[in-house]
């Protein structure tokens, strides 16, 4: 008896230090996708037990099984209710991810304009110092303001379809971009500069071989702010005739109680934002591998 | 004014023709016009320049100076005399507020492929293979893509990099950069060669090591050189002659020229009497310069 305790003890020796020794021999990325599920799991359950237990009314908090169900009907036909053979498709006559895709094009749009007229706008300011003073007061002016509060003037010049809407992106989005690529043209150092005019370059040659690519990784960061900032903005630009649209299906199935459709658009929102700016960091590492490892 | 020995010039060019010859038929320009490297001259060159709070510093003090073709002239002086501030007016980066600086029979303005650079830091651009690098020079020339590969190559190999040509500059440790960078700029064949400090920023070994390989290049080619450096040490083992400069206004107060680099010398010359008391006598000056508008007279 004795001896076999103190097999079990001599063998519980190493497997005490076991635990942390297992822990710290898993890979960290599955540890943290462990801690990750595990909150996540968490949250879902709190979410689940609260509605389940009729703590709070499901008009103003339906649980995760009726916000699923209001997705899924929401990018499929299926009949109005349970009674009814009368079939409807999606949501507002559109499916959710039509909705979703209507929001993306105008920001594609939108930002695309800005990109290219932001960082031209950029170059000129940065590389020629009085008309960058001249106009910097304004761009800041621009910046400053909240594009919702020129929606209205944009409406009245171009109307309450799309292109008020893509007009308000492009005018959210340039200001970020041309202040990123200014700020990257400043920021070069004058030695590089001088090491390619020393080299014998133009004063073209010097802005294409070195202050373009000095400045992409600027610009780059600039455009990933832009769009972060485009994608509220078009959400919350789709309340005035937003179908279809992300935004707008959300503030018109708020506005007809339909609780579990505007929770399953509020995590497409988001879901969507987050893969864009995964996107756009993806590819900010494939276009300048450099970023953050050459120095000068 | 002090010049190098004529025996120096002498012998500089007699070594300078046949190796320039080898070394440079490939450059697409006929050899002839390569081979010779202009001599550079400063004439009552001055520069202030006016600080934030409106005062004026003055840089650099009237400096007039002869630089003989196939001269490796080392400036050193204490920190903030103006030395660099006088390479950078010889590069045509800063404009001198007196006096012109010209090499050969032309006037220095800006810039120019003629005056080769290479700074204290790589200054490799990162967005470029290292071999894209050094064709860079060639590329802005508009030298076809097969001659200016082959140039790469060769210049890589030169410096010992011919194994890393495909990476990026980030990729080499400090002293490999700086290597590149003066493959760099050789491969752009200049007609000087400018060089601010550029091994002082690396560790000692490196450092010996990069001024071997710079003297073996140097011979070979017999460019034009204006060596910067804080080290007293590296001025005398590398220069066929060396300049002190003097606190700020810096002026030049010792031209000094060094006759011992012969063809074969190493390491090993550091330890000659002749390169010790030249050492001597040059950081001597210093001192001294560091003093001259102090309060304290020096005691010799």
């Amino acid at each position: 008896m004795s001896a076999a305790v103190a097999t079990a003890a001599t063998e519980s020796g190493p497997a005490q230090g076991g635990p942390r020794g297992r822990a710290r021999s898993w890979p960290t990325g599955l540890r943290r996708g462990a801690v990750h599920a595990s909150v996540f799991a968490a949250l879902m359950l709190t979410w689940w037990g609260v509605t389940a237990a009729s703590l709070i009314d499901p008009l103003f908090l339906p649980g995760p099984a009726a916000v699923w169900q209001a997705f899924v009907d929401a990018n499929t036909c299926h009949p109005v209710n349970e009674t009814s053979s009368r079939i409807v498709c999606g949501a507002q006559n559109y499916f959710l991810w039509e909705h979703l895709l209507a929001s993306l094009q105008r920001i594609a749009i939108g930002v695309s304009a800005a990109v290219a007229f932001g960082v031209l706008l950029g170059f000129l300011m940065g590389t020629m110092r009085g008309f960058g003073m001249v106009l910097e007061p304004y761009l800041n002016f621009l910046r400053a303001l909240p594009p919702l509060g020129y929606i209205g003037l944009l409406i009245v010049w171009f109307g309450i379809g799309d292109v008020s809407k893509i007009w308000l992106l492009f005018l959210a989005a340039f200001p970020p971009i041309t202040m990123a690529t200014i700020a990257g043209v400043r920021g070069i150092h004058a030695s590089r500069i001088h090491a390619v005019e020393s080299l014998g370059a133009s004063r073209w040659q010097v802005l294409v071989h070195v202050v373009f690519p000095s400045t992409l990784p600027g610009v780059i960061s600039g455009v990933r702010i832009a769009v972060g900032f485009a994608w509220t903005t078009v959400v919350a630009a789709e309340l005035n005739n937003g179908i279809p649209g992300i935004g707008g299906l959300a503030y018109v199935a708020g506005t007809q109680l339909q609780t579990p459709l505007v929770i399953a658009c509020i995590i497409v929102i988001g879901l969507a934002a987050i893969a864009l700016d995964s996107a756009l960091k993806l590819l900010g590492a494939v276009a300048v591998p450099w970023y953050g490892k050459a120095k000068a | 004014m002090t010049l190098a020995s004529p025996r120096i010039v002498r012998t500089a060019r007699a070594i300078a023709r046949p190796a320039e010859r080898n070394a440079m038929t490939f450059v697409d320009s006929p050899p002839a016009a390569t081979a010779d490297t202009p001599p550079i001259t400063l004439a009552g060159v001055t520069k202030d320049f006016v600080t934030d709070s409106g005062d004026t510093v003055h840089a650099v003090a009237q400096v007039d100076l002869a630089i003989e073709p196939g001269e490796f002239v080392c400036i050193v002086g204490p920190s903030g005399c103006g030395k660099s501030t006088l390479m950078d007016m010889v590069a045509g980066f800063l404009p001198p507020t007196g006096g012109t600086v010209s090499v050969g029979e032309r006037v220095v303005t800006a810039p120019g492929q003629d005056r080769g650079v290479v700074f204290q830091q790589p200054n490799l651009f990162p967005w470029m293979s290292v071999r894209h690098n050094v064709e860079l020079g060639p590329r802005l020339r508009g030298v076809r893509a097969r001659e200016r590969r082959e140039l790469a190559e060769r210049f890589l190999t030169l410096v010992g990099l011919e194994q890393f040509m495909e990476r990026r500059p980030y990729e080499l440790s400090g002293g490999m950069q700086q290597r590149c960078q003066i493959a760099r700029v050789l491969a752009n064949d200049p007609e000087v060669i400018l060089m601010d400090e550029p091994f002082g920023a690396l560790d000692a070994l490196t450092r010996e090591r990069l001024q071997l390989e710079l003297l073996e290049i140097w011979r070979q080619k017999r460019k034009t050189v204006i060596f910067i450096t804080h080290s007293v040490d590296e001025a005398i083992f590398l220069g066929t002659r060396v300049l002190v400069m003097s606190a700020r206004p810096g002026r030049v107060i010792l031209d000094q020229p060094v006759h011992l680099a012969g063809p074969e010398a190493g390491s090993e010359l550091r330890s000659l009497p002749e390169f010790v008391a030249l050492r001597d006598k040059v950081s001597a000056a210093i001192y001294a310069a560091q003093n001259v508008h102090g309060a304290t007279p020096v005691d010799h």
